[in-house]
C-alpha cells in the first residue's frame, strides 16, 4: 500500500481510499473517478511535482498534495496502461 | 433563478428566445464536453466555445426548433458545467438554480450532455436527475474520440440502463441534432419519468447519509458503464499522452510554454506590422484628404469641424483600426492553443508557480485571457471556487499585459529600437509575468498570510485539431467586443480631447477652436501634472496626456498622440512614421538625451498602471467598488516607482 504520490509509473492500481483530502476534494476525485474501487494509473510526472493519472481511459493533472492523500495498492498484474472500469 | 448572476443575457435578447409561453429545456453536462457547441449549432446562436473546462460561466438562452411546428419550439438554457448537482462554485451554483427552479421558470425537460470518453464522469449529473420526475435525454457526444481508445458505445444499451433516451451526436460537425431534437419532443410529450430506484435513507445521520447516496450513484453509474461500453483494443499510449510526455514534463514543459508564449508574440509583431503599415497609410491618406475635401466642398475647410473630424475622430478611430489586424491575430492564436487543448497543459505547467501566490493552477486561465484583454479576464475569474482566491486573481488581472499595451509596445519599440523591437516587446511580457508574481507575493503576505491553494485537479481534454470553424468564431467574437467596447470609449475620448484642446487655458491668447495645442486647457492640465513624472524621465505635457488618456482606454494612447501632434503641425506633414519622428523629439526633451532610458521606462509605467475603465466596471462587478478603488492606487504607487527606478538607474548606466 502506498500513495499515488509514490507509486510505480504504468503500472495498474487499485484506489483504495482518498481519506488524506477533505471532503470536498475527496468529492471532486470521486467526480472524476478516483473512488475506492477504482483502477487507475500514473501516465507520468509533471512539471511542478504533479503527476498525470489514467482514469478509465481519460487524463486527469493532480498536484503533489492531491497525490498523497489517495492511497493506492498493485492490483492484479495486467499490462500497463488503460484501466477499465 | 435568482442565483444566475447575469439575468442581462436573457433581457438583452442577443438571441431570441421562443417566447414567453414556450416550454424550458436545461442543457447540462460536466465541463468541457461540447454543450456551447450544441447549443450553438441547434439556436443557431455564437456562444464562446473552447477546448477548455470552464469556457462558459454565464446562462445563455436561445430559441430551438424541435420540428418545423412554431408551437414545437422551446426555449433553450445553455449552463456552464457541472459534474453534480451539489453546487461548488459559482457556475455550478447557476447550473443548479436553473435545473432545479420551480413554478414559471421550472425547465421541462433537461438534455444532459455527456462525453463516450469520459462517460462514467458525466453521469452522475444524471443519476441525481434521475432520482426526480423531470424528464432526462442524454446527448453523448466525442464517440470518435472515445472509438480511438478502444472504446466501444452502445447508446441503445445505456439508454436502458439509465431508463431515459440517449441520443448519439457530433456537434462539432453538426450531426445528430434532428434525432436529439426528436427524442426531446418525445420526452416533453410523454411527461415526467419514473423516478430509479434508491435505497431509502435514515434521518438521523444526514452526513453520513450524503456519502452513502453518493455511494450508491456511482455503483449505479458503474453498472451503467460496464454495459453499455466495451472496451475493444488493448492497453495503449494515445497521442496524447506521447505529446504530453514532453508538453508538461519537468524542465522542457515550462521550457515549451515559453517558446509558445514567445512564438504568439512574435507572430502577431511580425505579421502584423505590414497590414498595419498599409492600413496606416490608407487613413492618414486617402480617407483624410477625402474628408478634407469633401469638407472643403460644403465650407468648413477652415472650420473648427474640420479639426474635429480631420484630426479627431479620422485620426483617432483610424489608429484604432490598424491594430486590428494585430488583436485579430492574437486572439486566433489563443483560440487555437485552447481548441487544441494545449492550454490545459498550459495550467498544469504553471501551478507550481501559481500555487506560490496560493491560487491554483486554475487562476492561470484568467491570467491567459488577461494577456488577450482584461475585461473578460476578470469576468472569467468566476471559476475559481474560493472568493479569496477570485478577489486575488482579480487584482493581479490588470499586470497581465493586454494586447491594447501591446499597440503601444509596438510603436514605441520601433521607432526606437528598430533593431531589437521583437525582444523588447518580450521583455515587457516577461515583466508583466514578474510583476504579476511579485504583487500576487505581497498581496498574499500581507493580506492573507493563511490562504490555502487549491490543490490542483484537472481534467486534461484530448489534443484535437482546433477546427477552422470554431477558432474563426472565437476570434471574431472577441474582436467584435473588443471593437464594440473600444470604439465607444475611443469616441467619447476623442471627444473630449478635441473639445479641451480646443478651449484656450485661462490667460492664454487665442478662442474655442482658434487656439494652438500648447497653450490649450488640455496641454495646461497636462503639464499641472507633468512635474510629478519628471524623475521617470518623462514629464513632458505630451507624453502625460497620453497617459491621462490611457487610463480611459490604452487603444487610446496613440490616437491622442496622433491628434496632439496633428493639431500641433500643419496637415499637409501628416505621413505615416512623423508620429515616431515627434516622439523621439519629446522624450528626448523630458529626459535629458537619455530617451532610450525614459522610452523604457514610460512603457514599465504603460504596463502596470490600471488598464482601461472598461476593466474598472468589470472588477467593480466582481470584487465591489472598495477593492477596485485599491486596485488602482496599488498599480499607480507600483507603476510610478518601478519607472522612477527604471528612469534613474537606467540613466546612470546608459
Amino acid at each position: 500500500m502506498t500513495s499515488l504520490a509514490t507509486a510505480p509509473l504504468r503500472v495498474v492500481l487499485h484506489v483504495e481510499n482518498a481519506d488524506g483530502a477533505p471532503e470536498s476534494l475527496r468529492r471532486r476525485l470521486a467526480e472524476l473517478g478516483v473512488r475506492p474501487g477504482a483502477l487507475v494509473s500514473v501516465v507520468q510526472r509533471t512539471a511542478g511535482g504533479g503527476r498525470i493519472v489514467d482514469v478509465a481511459g481519460s487524463r486527469i493533472a493532480l498536484g503533489r498534495a492531491v497525490l498523497e492523500a489517495v492511497t493506492v495498492a498493485a492490483a492484479t498484474a495486467e499490462p500497463c496502461g488503460v484501466a477499465a472500469s | 433563478m435568482s442565483a444566475a448572476p447575469t439575468p442581462s443575457c436573457h433581457e438583452s435578447g442577443a438571441v431570441a428566445t421562443a417566447g414567453p409561453d414556450a416550454a424550458v429545456v436545461a442543457l447540462a453536462g460536466t465541463p468541457n464536453v461540447g454543450k456551447s457547441s450544441l447549443f450553438n449549432t441547434v439556436t443557431g446562436a455564437r456562444r464562446t466555445v473552447g477546448n477548455w473546462p470552464g469556457t462558459t460561466v454565464e446562462v445563455g438562452r436561445g430559441a430551438w426548433d424541435l420540428g418545423g411546428d412554431p408551437a414545437r419550439r422551446v426555449t433553450l438554457v445553455d449552463l456552464p458545467g457541472a459534474y453534480s448537482l451539489d453546487a461548488m462554485s459559482p457556475d455550478e451554483e447557476v447550473t443548479r438554480g436553473v435545473v432545479l427552479a420551480q413554478g414559471e421558470e421550472a425547465p421541462s425537460a433537461v438534455v444532459v450532455v455527456t462525453s463516450a470518453a469520459h462517460l462514467a464522469r458525466g453521469l452522475y449529473l444524471v443519476a441525481q436527475l434521475r432520482e426526480r420526475t423531470i424528464p432526462v435525454v442524454v446527448a453523448l457526444t466525442m464517440l470518435d474520440v472515445a472509438q480511438r481508445r478502444g472504446l466501444d458505445t452502445d447508446a441503445a444499451v445505456l439508454a436502458d440502463e439509465l431508463g431515459c433516451p440517449v441520443v448519439a451526436l457530433d456537434p462539432r460537425r453538426r450531426r445528430g441534432g434532428g434525432q436529439l431534437a426528436a427524442a426531446v419532443q418525445a420526452a416533453l410529450v410523454r411527461g415526467p419519468l419514473e423516478p430509479r430506484h434508491t435505497p431509502p435513507t435514515s434521518e438521523s445521520e444526514p452526513a453520513g447519509d450524503e456519502l452513502a447516496l453518493a455511494d450508491e450513484r456511482f455503483s449505479w453509474i458503474a453498472r451503467a458503464v460496464e454495459r453499455a461500453q466495451r472496451h475493444a483494443g488493448g492497453a495503449r499510449r494515445t497521442f496524447s499522452d506521447r505529446v504530453d510526455r514532453w508538453a508538461t514534463a519537468p524542465v522542457v514543459g515550462p521550457l515549451l510554454f515559453l517558446a509558445v508564449m514567445w512564438a504568439v508574440f512574435q507572430v502577431t509583431t511580425v505579421v502584423a506590422a505590414p497590414l498595419q503599415d498599409a492600413l496606416d497609410s490608407f487613413f492618414a491618406g486617402p480617407v483624410a484628404d477625402g474628408a478634407d475635401r469633401l469638407l472643403a466642398w460644403v465650407g468648413l475647410g477652415e472650420s473648427p469641424v474640420r479639426g474635429f473630424v480631420v484630426d479627431g475622430l479620422i485620426a483617432g478611430v483610424g489608429m484604432l483600426l490598424t491594430f486590428v489586424p494585430l488583436m485579430a491575430l492574437m486572439f486566433l492564436l489563443l483560440a487555437v492553443l485552447e481548441d487544441s487543448g494545449y492550454m490545459a497543459r498550459a495550467a498544469v505547467v504553471t501551478d507550481r508557480l501559481m500555487g506560490r501566490l496560493g491560487l491554483p493552477g486554475r487562476a492561470f486561465l484568467p491570467l491567459v485571457v488577461g494577456f488577450g484583454c482584461n475585461v473578460p479576464a476578470i469576468a472569467a475569474t468566476r471559476i475559481l471556487s474560493q472568493a479569496r482566491h477570485r478577489l486575488l486573481t482579480a487584482l493581479l488581472v490588470p499586470f497581465t499585459s493586454c494586447t491594447a499595451r501591446l499597440t503601444v509596445y509596438v510603436l514605441l519599440a520601433t521607432t526606437f529600437f528598430p533593431e531589437h523591437a521583437g525582444s523588447v516587446v518580450f521583455a515587457m511580457y516577461l515583466l508583466s509575468i514578474v510583476l504579476v508574481v511579485l504583487v500576487g507575493l505581497l498581496l498574499r503576505g500581507v493580506l492573507w498570510r493563511a490562504l490555502g491553494a487549491e490543490p490542483l485537479v484537472l481534467d486534461l481534454p484530448p489534443y484535437q485539431r482546433p477546427t477552422a470553424r470554431l477558432s474563426l468564431a472565437v476570434t471574431w467574437l472577441r474582436l467584435k467586443g473588443f471593437l464594440r467596447t473600444a470604439s465607444g470609449i475611443i469616441v467619447a475620448t476623442v471627444v473630449i480631447v478635441w473639445f479641451l484642446q480646443s478651449v484656450p487655458a485661462p490667460g492664454a491668447a487665442g478662442t474655442f477652436g482658434a487656439v494652438p495645442v500648447e497653450d490649450s486647457v488640455y496641454a495646461a492640465i497636462a503639464r499641472s501634472i507633468a512635474p510629478v513624472l519628471a524623475p521617470a524621465g518623462f514629464g513632458e505635457w505630451q507624453t502625460v496626456s497620453a497617459l491621462i488618456v490611457g487610463f480611459i482606454a490604452k487603444e487610446a494612447v496613440i490616437s491622442s498622440w496622433a491628434q496632439t501632434y496633428a493639431l500641433a503641425e500643419p496637415s499637409s506633414e501628416r505621413e505615416p512614421g512623423v508620429l515616431g519622428q515627434q516622439l523621439l523629439e519629446t522624450f528626448t526633451a523630458s529626459s535629458g538625451g537619455h530617451a532610450g532610458v525614459a522610452v523604457l521606462a514610460f512603457m514599465v509605467f504603460l504596463l502596470a498602471y490600471t488598464p482601461c475603465v472598461a476593466t474598472l466596471a468589470a472588477q467593480r462587478r466582481e470584487i465591489g467598488l472598495r477593492w477596485t478603488a485599491a486596485g488602482v492606487a496599488m498599480q499607480l504607487a507600483v507603476a510610478y516607482v518601478l519607472a522612477v527606478a527604471v528612469f534613474q538607474v537606467g540613466r546612470l548606466l546608459w
